[in-house]
């Protein structure tokens, strides 16, 4: 086993005939949070949805190697089955379907494609309720509808919920902090933080330091015009918090 | 009185009458592979009758669903309540027609009608047509109709869990319409 996990290289992708990744280059290594900062625009979320596999969004050309496979040559769920989880800037709503019964569907969905047993509804029930405490989410939370009627802080903390149900082995956190209070941020960072380990690895893509200062990360990256401009520690996020975007040259 | 017809197993009634506090709840479903005409019409003749009548379609090859349903609110102080849900896929046809009639004397009648539909291709067509004639005062009245797709977000946040995308459509086309199935006793399965 590499223990590189995550290898994009020279990435070009964009939506609609627009060019938005211009050449990103990143090597994420197991056990790595990285943080990709940068300002509004710079494709931060364009390089998260092409790692899920959003249908929207086209790659031109470049590479990305996940875990030895072709990563862009499988359908969304499959990188889902391979451990890939994108914490959604903007959560979906899905009326009439209730959290446990999507849960239920993407963990036995994934046990399928391995080829292993559907879970007995108590060993559901028992996974359910831990990782929903995980998140200090109350019994009725499951059967909501999935993000239907969810303030701001509930949408995250489902993302992290669903996070924690499928331990991912890369997490892809968009601007996770955004719309957030001080107190959900905080039960959002603590869920990533006790999720972390030798083996997994996560991406923290966000506009602000604040997260950061929650979720350390080891590596720092500026996004800046579609490439990756600055590669560093955390003195790069004090650059950034300090002088601006504009201080470093891209 | 509670009843629901399943097309092609049922025979639906055509003309019903309600009399004074009677209350009918009824459910219609139409299972994927079944074509038909239905035509439906509920007097009601009685103060205080009420109805509740909801209908779901499913198809999604060349099948042909007409559903016409006519009710005539007759005498003051009646209630109608209609909830009509289709999803059409392949070349099917899906048509609505309904009809809401209030009648001079019908005072402090209260009727809704919603139609919505979900087209699962782009060559099936669903048809919606809701009116309403008042001639009273002092009612309340609405209809509503709305037709769509399967939305593209819906689908790619479930997949990206892991649900393949047939699953996915699946779950969807089931919620848009359990509104009408529990109602027929076709439950959703869920454990909690």
């Amino acid at each position: 086993m590499s223990d590189v996990l995550l290898e994009i290289k020279d990435l070009h992708a964009g939506i609609e005939g627009r060019e938005i990744l211009q050449g990103v280059d990143l090597c994420i290594r197991r056990g790595e949070v990285h943080a990709i900062m940068g300002p509004n625009g710079a494709g931060k979320s364009t390089l998260s949805a092409v790692l899920a596999g959003r249908p929207d969004y086209k790659v031109s050309s470049g590479t990305v190697v996940y875990d030895g496979r072709d990563l862009l040559a499988m359908a969304p769920e499959e990188r889902s089955w391979a451990g890939i989880f994108l914490s959604f800037q903007y959560p979906v709503e899905i009326p009439g379907v209730s959290i446990t019964n999507f849960m239920k569907a993407a963990l036995n969905a994934r046990r399928k494609a391995a080829g292993e047993p559907e879970l007995k509804p108590a060993e559901f029930l028992k996974l359910l309720k831990e990782k929903m405490a995980f998140v200090q989410m109350k019994g009725e939370f499951a059967k909501r509808e999935v993000n239907v009627g969810f303030s701001g802080g509930e949408k995250k903390r489902n993302e992290i919920f669903q996070m924690a149900m499928l331990e991912p082995v890369l997490s892809i956190l968009d601007e996770t902090d955004s719309g957030l209070d001080v107190d959900a941020l905080r039960i959002v960072a603590d869920g990533v933080n006790r999720l972390r380990s030798p083996q997994t690895s996560a991406i923290v893509i966000t506009h602000y330091q604040r997260l950061l200062e929650y979720i350390v990360p080891d590596v720092v990256h500026v996004l800046k015009n579609g490439r990756i401009v600055a590669t560093g520690g955390a003195e790069l996020v004090q650059q950034i918090e300090t002088e601006g975007y504009d201080s470093i040259s891209g | 009185m509670d009843s629901v017809y399943v097309i092609g197993r049922d025979a639906v009634p055509s003309l019903l009458r309600l009399g004074a506090g009677e209350a009918l709840r009824m459910t219609l479903v139409v299972p994927e592979g079944e074509s038909c005409k239905l035509s439906l019409e509920v007097d009601l003749d009685g103060p205080g009758a009420s109805l509740d009548l909801a209908g779901a379609s499913l198809s999604s090859g060349s099948e042909q669903v007409d559903i016409n349903v006519v009710v005539r609110h007759n005498v003051p102080g009646c209630r109608s309540e209609q909830l009509f849900k289709s999803v059409a896929g392949g070349s099917s046809r899906v048509a609505f027609d309904g009809l809401v009639y209030v009648a001079r004397d019908a005072v402090r009648t209260v009727a809704h009608q919603q139609n919505h539909s979900l087209l699962l291709s782009e060559s099936a067509v669903a048809e919606s047509r809701p009116q309403l004639e008042i001639y009273a005062d002092d009612v309340e009245c609405s209809h509503g109709a709305t037709t769509g797709y399967l939305n593209p977000e819906e689908l790619f946040y479930m997949r990206s869990r892991g649900i393949p995308e047939e699953v996915a459509r699946q779950m969807q086309i089931e919620a848009f319409l359990a509104p009408v199935m529990q109602r027929a006793g076709f439950e959703n399965q869920d454990t909690l």
